[in-house]
């Protein structure tokens, strides 16, 4: 059974890795936190189901579409509203305001697109006979999820530590301000890391049928509140601490729904409290600002 | 007289002839709550620019503190009101570290927190004490007439707070820490027991509108009143109006709320949508909301 | 401020009020009524929208009948009058619904107030009736809370009180000497708790042991683990209750897992076939066990309404589509206002329910007998019978197992 819950616990923290990603990467480059997070992913996860239903295509197929789609809206709503903020006398707390509002449209947008039933992709489409791994048996999708989660976040790695954009990048996390000193495109640099954000949240939004049960236009809050409460854990605008936090996120909720499955659903907001009032930093990480 | 006096014994009397002329009391109930959930927001985001997304879960502890008062201690309607707003208060003083965040990861926090209530009270196995996710049935003391006037009530005492926090040194000095939080430290103000009287003064208005909903409503279930749109509602309708005012909540849940039952019958889908389009819009064209445009033409508005 | 700002903004704050929220007190008619109002609630969207649609469907299909036909007849006018069906969407809230309750009664002045799907927002409805004493036709609200002595103004159309449901399950189960473990996995709500609650009384003492008992939130979308749990106490049985999104969802994760039980019941397939079957395959469904209801199960003795054929065939020619239960539910409830129409005095809300009293145990419609308890208004006459889905050709057909008086076969154990 431990050996179970621990496997297990790995394939999820993997996915939860990617889902918290793109809403830490956000953070850090531009210090607001991206509410309408969990409404991108939920966009992903229709995108990909709609694709499934059309052209019976499972999810892996869906993954080019999301990143050319969701980089393309991220560069536009950045120019769109982003400096406009940045400019005013509080950009933290309008930003986060707007972000709000934007989330409300994009769920209401859903609803009137979708409906409000929820779905779900068959978990039997990369076959119905289960996988064997670290001796314990699980569903192929389980697996598949996980595998794409890790090359998605191996990927993240190179592009930060191995490109230029990605220097570029750090830099703009590191200083804004020095960055821009040095010459680098800040709004070009950032526009670029929102459009790369959103894209990782599409990305995990395809598998959300398999790793999150089923899908619907209002589960964007939720994912918001769970992706939060993975980066605070791993540590606010380290991308490579959200890894750890995933995986501490991953297997605590399987150990919770293993042994008190009752009370496994306050797991995401218990960790958020308490990591914010305790250590603030993170697991790994500097600290951040407080009142 | 100070400002506002006129204004709210205004929106009370409407609040206490309504009932006469138009027979749908639930929906001038609702209204009455919105209305005190919006000055809720506004004693605290208003004055101390804290914006709680968990506000809800005040009004849900006000709801079971009500309910559990009655089923489990036998008090009367009245007592377990008292007991509603008690709960509240007592999960803000809990909270009250969370205040030592800042605006954002308040936000985010108030709203784990107020998720962590609801899962907490439909929990399985606390059935035995709070009915957990098997609902409150109040049938025995359902009286909608009574809990009607409680809520003129408390949207009275809603509308005396916001013109105390206008006209009284404690409202300054919250101003102030919003402006200028290390200025106003320095010029004298207890930044943080100023900021956590805003808080519990906040908590218990949002416990007497769940208490007051509770027996109003008589039969629920936990998750409508943690209903996180609770939050939502009363946020959007207050920023609408415009913060740090005595009428800018008003007018705000008047006319969206107003609208919301209008499209709501027939279009509600819409509804949401024209929420979120409110919201951007007021961000990027008129961040102090609706009664600043009446300011600028010159309105003497409280 | 000055005097003048005050009442510019009182003047507009009441303005935009009075605006919104008079949309029309129609006058009450002296004399005989030209139309029977009836209003009633339906989520468009939430959790309750698909089961509340079909059901709005159903009473909706009932009204157009009975229109074409010149309207219902009405004894207290001894005439036929028009029929005019009053709705609103409640989004599966029970603030809004309790709101357009109240509408409906107190501004649409409605003749006769019908409930919305389920116990949730069933719920609210239960006080407003009573206080503006309105009878509520109560459509599939089974919640236990609602019927009391107390309270003469509820009547429940369709289905028993969720408490009751499991009795024929329990028997079947202790019918069944093989079965000595059995495991409970249920979603801790008013209507499947209750089940759960039943079903555990009713086995207590008995060969057949609870070996795994466990509550999951009613949002459960992942039963993947809890599988692994289950399997873990190796039961012989396995009964899931759950609402249609948890049933999917279980059927669906027990597919994926590969693991197999001798037998699994879950509730919805008995009730939305068509959404379970296209939703998790004929494959999944295999074996399993449910509750059948019309119109898997079908009720020879009707004497008031069509029979299932019959309906079947003239709600395809309406929508299109199969009927579901729901659909059933909802028609089933306009046959109940029917008949109360044709025999009830007067359109007094109290001799309306004396009417119901006394044709109570006396109709039989395609969804079986109606019988209340003429004390509480709670339905008893309809039983929800135990059957299996065994393949048949491409699909799936029903073999009733118990009660032994509607039985059609023996169950296939354990399941292939």
């Amino acid at each position: 059974m431990i050996a179970y819950t621990l496997s297990a616990g790995l394939l999820f923290g993997l996915y939860f890795s990617l889902a918290a990603l793109g809403l830490n990467l956000v953070f850090g480059v531009m210090r607001l936190i991206n509410l309408a997070h969990g409404d991108f992913l939920m966009l992903g996860a229709f995108l990909a189901y709609g694709l499934y239903t059309v052209a019976g295509l499972n999810p892996l197929y869906a993954i080019p579409a999301e990143v050319v789609v969701f980089m393309f809206a991220g560069v536009i709503l950045y120019y769109a509203v982003v400096p406009r903020l940045l400019a005013s006398h509080n950009p933290e707390m309008l930003s986060f305001i707007l972000l709000f509002g934007l989330s409300q449209i994009i769920e209401a947008l859903a609803v009137i697109a979708f409906g409000n039933d929820e779905r779900a992709i068959p978990s039997t489409i990369y076959g119905s006979r289960p996988v064997s791994l670290f001796g314990q048996t699980f569903p192929v999708a389980w697996v598949v999820s996980a595998a794409v989660s890790a090359l998605a976040l191996l990927a993240v790695y190179l592009y930060l530590h191995h490109s230029r954009l990605g220097y570029a990048t750090r830099a703009v996390m590191a200083s804004r301000d020095e960055a821009a000193g040095t010459g680098i495109n800040v709004h070009r640099v950032s526009a670029i890391a929102l459009g790369v954000g959103l894209a990782l949240a599409a990305t995990a939004g395809a598998f959300s049928a398999f790793m999150l049960g089923s899908i619907g236009p209002d589960m964007g809050i939720h994912i918001t509140t769970v992706s939060f409460a993975v980066i605070v854990i791993g540590s606010l605008g380290n991308p490579l601490g959200t890894v750890l936090g995933g995986l501490v996120y991953g297997l605590g909720l399987m150990f919770m729904e293993t042994y008190h499955p009752s009370w496994a659903d306050l797991l995401p907001f218990v960790l958020l409290i308490v990591i914010l009032l305790i250590r603030p930093s993170g697991l790994l990480g500097q600290r951040v600002r407080l009142a | 007289m100070p400002r506002g006096v006129w204004f709210s014994v205004g929106v009370v009397l409407l609040f206490v002839v309504l009932p006469f002329v138009y027979g749908n009391h639930d929906l001038l109930f609702s209204m009455m709550m919105y209305l005190v959930l919006a000055q809720g927001i506004n004693v605290l985001f208003g004055f101390t620019g804290y914006l709680p997304f968990g506000y809800v879960g005040f009004f849900g502890a006000g709801a079971y503190g009500m309910s559990l008062a009655i089923l489990l201690l036998h008090f009367p309607p009245f007592a377990a009101l008292i007991a509603g707003a008690a709960a509240a208060v007592l999960v803000a003083l809990v909270l009250a570290p969370l205040l030592r965040l800042s605006g954002a990861y308040f936000a985010i926090a108030s709203l784990a927190a107020s998720e962590v209530l609801y899962y907490v009270i439909s929990n399985p196995h606390l059935t035995s004490i709070t009915q957990g996710p098997y609902g409150i049935n109040l049938a025995a003391v359902y009286d909608s007439s009574a809990s009607y006037a409680v809520m003129v009530a408390v949207l009275a005492l809603a509308l005396g707070m916001v013109v105390y926090l206008r006209n009284s040194r404690t409202g300054l000095a919250l101003q102030a820490i919003r402006e200028e939080p290390v200025s106003a430290g320095f010029a004298g103000v207890n930044v943080v027991r100023e900021r956590t009287r805003a808080w519990l003064m906040s908590a218990a208005l949002a416990g007497l509108a769940g208490g007051a909903y509770a027996w109003h409503v008589s039969v629920f279930y936990p998750k409508p009143v943690f209903d996180l749109n609770i939050s939502v509602f009363a946020i959007v309708f207050t920023l609408f109006g415009g913060v740090a005012t005595l009428s800018g909540p008003v007018v705000g849940t008047l006319l969206l709320y107003g609208l919301y039952n209008w499209i709501g019958i027939s279009q509600p889908q819409y509804f949401q949508l024209v929420f979120g389009v409110v919201i951007v819009a007021l961000v990027l064209f008129l961040p102090n909301g609706l009664v600043s445009l009446l300011r600028r033409v010159g309105a003497n508005v409280p | 401020m000055s005097l003048s700002s005050v009442s510019r903004l009182w003047l507009f704050a009441g303005a935009v009020l009075l605006m919104t929220l008079v949309t029309g007190i129609p006058s009450r008619a002296a004399g005989i009524p030209g139309e029977i109002r009836i209003g009633t609630l339906y989520a468009d969207s939430g959790p309750f929208a698909t089961s509340s649609k079909s059901q709005l469907q159903g009473l909706k299909f009932w009204v157009d009948e009975v229109n074409r036909a010149g309207g219902a007849y009405v004894r207290a006018y001894h005439r036929r009058i028009p029929v005019k069906l009053i709705t609103y969407n409640d989004r599966s809230s029970t603030t809004t619904a309790a709101t357009l309750y109240n509408q409906l009664i107190t501004q649409d002045h409605v003749n006769i107030l019908a409930a919305d799907f389920g116990s949730v927002l069933t719920s609210v409805a239960v006080p407003i009736a009573q206080e503006h004493r309105m009878l509520l036709f109560d459509q599939t609200g089974t919640g236990a809370t609602f019927f009391s002595t107390k309270n003469p103004y509820i009547v429940l159309t369709s289905l028993p009180s969720s408490a009751e449901w499991p009795y024929s399950l329990a028997d079947f189960l202790k019918s069944q000497p093989q079965i000595t473990r059995a495991a409970l996995l249920y979603a801790t709500n008013d209507f499947t708790g209750s089940q759960a609650q039943t079903l555990r009384q009713r086995l207590h003492g008995s060969h057949v042991k609870l070996v795994f008992d466990h509550g999951v939130p009613t949002s459960t979308s992942s039963y993947a683990l809890l599988l692994h749990n289950v399997q873990a106490a190796r039961p012989q049985a396995l009964i899931e209750f759950g609402y249609p999104n948890n049933d999917i969802a279980f059927l669906h994760d027990l597919q994926a897992s590969g693991m197999k039980f001798n037998m699994v019941f879950t509730i919805f397939p008995g009730q939305l076939f068509a959404l379970m079957e296209s939703s998790v395959g004929p494959k999944t469904l295999a074996y399993t066990y449910t509750y059948p209801t019309p119109p898997l199960l079908v009720y020879n003795r009707v004497n008031y309404g069509p029979g299932l054929d019959n309906f079947r065939r003239a709600f395809r020619s309406a929508g299109g589509k199969e009927p579901n239960f729901l659909n059933i539910a909802g028609y089933n409830t306009g046959l109940v206002i029917q008949k109360t129409l044709a025999t009830a005095a007067s359109l007094q809300q109290l001799a309306m329910r004396r009417s119901i009293v006394s044709f109570s145990g006396k109709l039989h419609t395609l969804n079986g007998t109606f019988r209340i308890d003429p004390a509480t208004g709670a339905q008893t006459g309809e039983t929800l019978p135990v059957g299996q889905f065994i393949p048949a050709g491409k699909g799936l057909a029903v073999r009733m197992l118990y009660p032994p008086e509607v039985a059609t076969g023996r169950p296939v154990y354990p399941a292939q």
